[in-house]
Formats: structure tokens, C-alpha cells, sequence
């Protein structure tokens, strides 16, 4: 593989790494507050949230993408291909993320707000201040298994046409009729990416470790 | 005029799934007093106790702190969260587990509520917490978390952190229940150390041997009912009803 091969690897791993590191981050903070609405069980919308749950978690990216893709224009909506596989990434990871926060909400210590409570501590400040950071060093292995997931799951946006780590390597061997290296070096720039996230969940677990009771 | 009671409880009435756990349950804790709840397993003392700080919504019946009603605005509605988290900032409750925040040191434990509910700087907070943590004898603790103390440090650090929310009246349940019995002197020490320095507290326990040296009053719940209220010295020696009696034989026989 020449330089400009290379070149055209990295503009791949960027787009996978943008389009995917948008969507964790809104699939997290979307996905906790979507935890937060279930909890809350406010009728018809605990339900519409519990259907969006499991039908997103059942529907293959690939067929969540292209639907996306193809149903915003009859709406009226013109999607860029980015945009959409955001879209469709971010529905997807946010319903994962939605269960991972709520289990860590429902096992989390009535004792702790009762302490909370009673000293005075409105319910927000209860939840910002005890509950949460504590929930989310709790969540984090399952958040980062998901992020990983995700990432994994990202060339599903290659069918609409945006070129990421691992439609790059069609491209580059198109031109060199030799497929091997290039997918070789998309498996290690892939590795090299989850092996960052592993390495930063592994320095929460230090910190979590001081919750055990 | 009387002073005002720092704490107040009329007709108090409470139910759990039909079963009446409290019933029409009246006292006043004096400012200064020290008021230990006795009763056996399952009497209601835990419920009156939470109660007195709306962890348990009352049935019937008003609960005054200080003169001020809990729970219930002036309009007659449900306080507001805001208003109901200000009236449970002027008590200060000690639970039986400890219920310590497990993600903040020591001396963030007790920090916390002061410069989080109360609005106090760092420094002011941190001055008044150590100043608490030395009373309680934890203040070469301040910097370890919570999984490395043993029980009687836990509860002490709680008490420290109650403390520092400056409360009209400290409420105890069973502060020593879950406690190593070599660990219990530890705590109750600190607990008589406040009922000197003239804190107003309501001690739910079992230990009647502590409950005769530090109260003012002592009340016997059977079944939900206060069925005897008076003076330790009379309590003990000279029960006025068979159920007392009873119970005094068989938690205290020594006394
Ligand atoms: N949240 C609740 N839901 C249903 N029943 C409850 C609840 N809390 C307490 N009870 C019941 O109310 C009664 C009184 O309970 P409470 O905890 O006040 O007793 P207690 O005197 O503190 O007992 P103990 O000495 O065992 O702590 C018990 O029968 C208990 O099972
Ligand atoms: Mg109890």
C-alpha cells in the first residue's frame, strides 16, 4: 500500500470515528434521559418509549439505516448521508444505553436518598450530587461495551453510501487488486480505536472501585 | 406563654396497606430534651421517627417543627419539594445502616449538604466539618472513604454529617442496631456527648440501659399507641402498665 492508500484509510477511520463518537455521545445523554422519563412511568409515554426500545433494539442497523435513509425524503426532509447515519446510529445506541441506565437506576440504594432526603436535599440535587455520578462509574463497563458495539456496527452506513474505515478499503483495492492489505490495516485501526475506549473504561473502574460498600 | 415545641406531634395516624402502624400518636419534644422511643419489633417507633421528617407521609394528624408544619404549606396543600427539602434541612436524621454516600470521602460526606443545600463555600464548609469530624473523633479520617471505616466510625461520620447541617433536632433510629457490640460504646459516647451539649434528639434504640442515663422522656409504643410516657427514673422502676413491665423483663433484666 502506497502513501495515498494510507491517506485514504485515515479519511475513512475519521469518518467512522466522527459519525460514531456523534452518536455515542448523544446516544448517552439521550439514552439517560430517556432512563429517567421510564422511571418517572408517566403513562402513555412509559409505553411509546418501550415500544421505541424494543423495536430499535430489534431492527439490524443496516435495515435502520437504509429506512431512515429513504423515508426522510418522503417526508420532505433532505438528509445528507452523514446525517442520516447519525441518525440512525444514534437511534439505535440510544435504546441500548436507555436500558443500561435504567437497570443501574433500579438497583440503586434507597438507603443512599433516603440519606439524602433527610438532610435536606431537594430530589435534583439529590440526583445530580449523589446519584449520578455514582450511576454512571456503575453503568460505564455496559456504556463502553455498547460504544464498542456500535463502532463494530458502523459499516452499516456504507450502504448509503458514506465511506468509512471499512468501504475505504474497497476503494483502495479497486486501484491495487490486492484486498488483503488494506483490510488488514482497517482490522488494526479498528482494534487500535476499541482498545482506546477499553483503556479509559479500565481508569473508571479504578475510580468505581471505592463504591463497594 | 409556653416556649415553642421543637417538636410537635398531634393525632398522628398512619397506615401501611390497610394495617394501622401508628395511631393517633401525640408529643412534644421540648427544645434541650432528649425523648427515647421504646417499643418492641414492629411497634411503629421507625415509622413515627420518619414520620417526624415526611420519609413517611402521615395519614392523619399535624407535625409542627419549631412551630412550623411539615408537609403541608400554609395554603393547605402538599409542601412543594423546595419547601419540604428546606423544613428537612432543620432536622438532622441518623439511620441504622449509616447510609453514607459510598463516592465522597469523609469530609466530603459532610460538606456535602452544607455547601450544596445550604450554599456555604468550601472553606466555611470544610472549617465546620472538621470542626464536627473532631467532635465525633473521625477527623484523621476526613481524606479515607467510606468502605475502609468499620461500623461505629460509619455512624460516627454520619452523625458528623447531621450535624453540619446546623438541625434544630437530631432523630436517631437505632443508631447502634447494626453495630459489633464492642463497637457500640463508641457511638453512644458521642451520642450523650450531644445530649449535654443540649441537643434536642429523638432516640429510637435498644439499649435501656442508655436510653435511662440520657433521656428526658421516655415513650413506649405498643402496636402503634403510646401507652406510657413519662420520666425515665419512673419508667424503669415504676411501670405503670403490665406491657411495660413485660417488655422491661425481657430487654432489661439487670435493670
Ligand atoms: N414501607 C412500609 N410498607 C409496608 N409496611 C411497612 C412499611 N414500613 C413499616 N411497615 C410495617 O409497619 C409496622 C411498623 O414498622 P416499624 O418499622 O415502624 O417498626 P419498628 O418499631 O421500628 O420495629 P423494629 O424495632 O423492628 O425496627 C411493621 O409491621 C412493618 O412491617
Ligand atoms: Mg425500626
Amino acid at each position: 500500500m502506497d502513501s495515498s492508500a494510507w491517506g485514504l484509510l485515515i479519511q475513512g477511520a475519521w469518518t467512522t470515528l466522527w459519525i460514531s463518537g456523534i452518536s455515542i455521545a448523544i446516544g448517552v445523554v439521550m439514552g439517560l434521559l430517556i432512563a429517567l422519563l421510564r422511571v418517572a412511568k408517566i403513562p402513555v409515554l412509559h409505553q411509546l418509549l418501550g415500544v421505541y426500545i424494543s423495536l430499535a433494539r430489534a431492527t439490524p442497523l443496516v435495515t435502520l439505516v437504509l429506512f431512515i435513509f429513504l423515508t426522510a425524503p418522503t417526508m420532505g426532509i433532505n438528509l445528507n448521508r452523514n446525517v442520516a447515519g447519525i441518525i440512525a446510529l444514534t437511534l439505535n445506541t440510544t435504546a441500548f444505553n436507555a436500558e443500561i441506565w435504567r437497570s443501574a437506576f433500579n438497583n440503586f440504594s434507597k438507603e443512599q436518598r433516603e440519606a439524602a432526603l433527610a438532610i435536606g436535599m431537594t430530589p435534583w440535587v439529590y440526583f445530580r450530587r449523589i446519584m449520578l455520578p455514582q450511576i454512571t462509574i456503575t453503568s460505564l463497563p455496559g456504556l463502553v461495551n455498547e460504544m464498542s458495539f456500535l463502532i463494530k456496527g458502523s459499516p452499516a452506513i456504507a450502504v448509503i453510501g458514506v465511506v468509512d474505515l471499512t468501504r475505504v478499503t474497497n476503494r483502495i483495492s479497486a486501484v491495487t487488486y490486492d484486498p488483503l492489505p488494506p483490510i488488514l490495516a482497517a482490522a488494526v485501526l479498528y482494534m487500535l480505536i476499541i482498545s482506546l475506549l477499553v483503556w479509559l473504561q479500565r481508569l473508571a473502574e479504578r475510580k468505581a472501585s471505592r463504591l463497594a460498600v | 406563654m409556653p416556649e415553642t415545641a421543637a417538636v410537635s406531634i398531634r393525632n398522628l395516624s398512619k397506615s401501611f396497606d390497610g394495617t394501622e402502624v401508628l395511631r393517633d400518636v401525640s408529643l412534644e419534644v421540648q427544645p434541650g430534651e432528649v425523648v427515647s422511643i421504646l417499643g418492641s419489633s414492629g411497634s411503629g417507633k421507625s415509622t413515627l421517627l420518619r414520620c417526624i421528617n415526611w420519609l413517611e407521609q402521615p395519614d392523619r394528624g399535624d407535625i409542627r417543627i419549631a412551630g412550623d408544619r411539615i408537609g403541608v404549606s400554609d395554603s393547605g396543600k402538599p409542601m412543594s419539594r423546595r419547601e419540604l427539602a428546606g423544613m428537612r434541612a432543620r432536622l438532622g436524621m441518623v439511620f441504622q445502616g449509616f447510609n453514607l454516600w459510598p463516592h465522597l470521602s469523609v469530609l466530603r460526606n459532610v460538606t456535602e449538604a452544607p455547601i450544596h443545600v445550604q450554599g456555604l463555600s468550601k472553606t466555611e464548609a470544610d472549617e465546620r466539618a472538621m470542626a464536627l469530624l473532631e467532635k465525633v473523633g473521625m477527623a484523621d479520617k476526613r481524606e479515607q472513604y467510606p468502605y475502609t471505616l468499620s461500623g461505629g466510625q460509619k455512624q460516627r461520620v454520619a452523625i458528623a454529617r447531621a450535624l453540619a447541617m446546623q438541625p434544630k433536632v437530631m432523630l436517631f433510629d437505632e443508631p447502634t442496631s447494626a453495630l459489633d457490640p464492642e463497637l457500640v460504646g463508641e457511638v453512644l459516647g458521642v451520642i450523650k456527648d450531644l445530649s449535654k451539649e443540649g441537643y434536642t434528639m429523638v432516640l429510637v434504640t435498644h439499649e435501656m440501659e442508655f436510653a435511662r442515663a440520657v433521656s428526658d422522656q421516655v415513650v413506649f409504643l405498643d402496636k402503634g399507641i403510646i401507652i406510657e410516657k413519662s420520666h425515665p427514673s419512673e419508667f424503669f422502676e415504676n411501670p405503670k402498665t403490665d406491657r411495660v413491665r413485660r417488655f422491661l423483663e425481657l430487654e432489661a433484666p439487670a435493670v
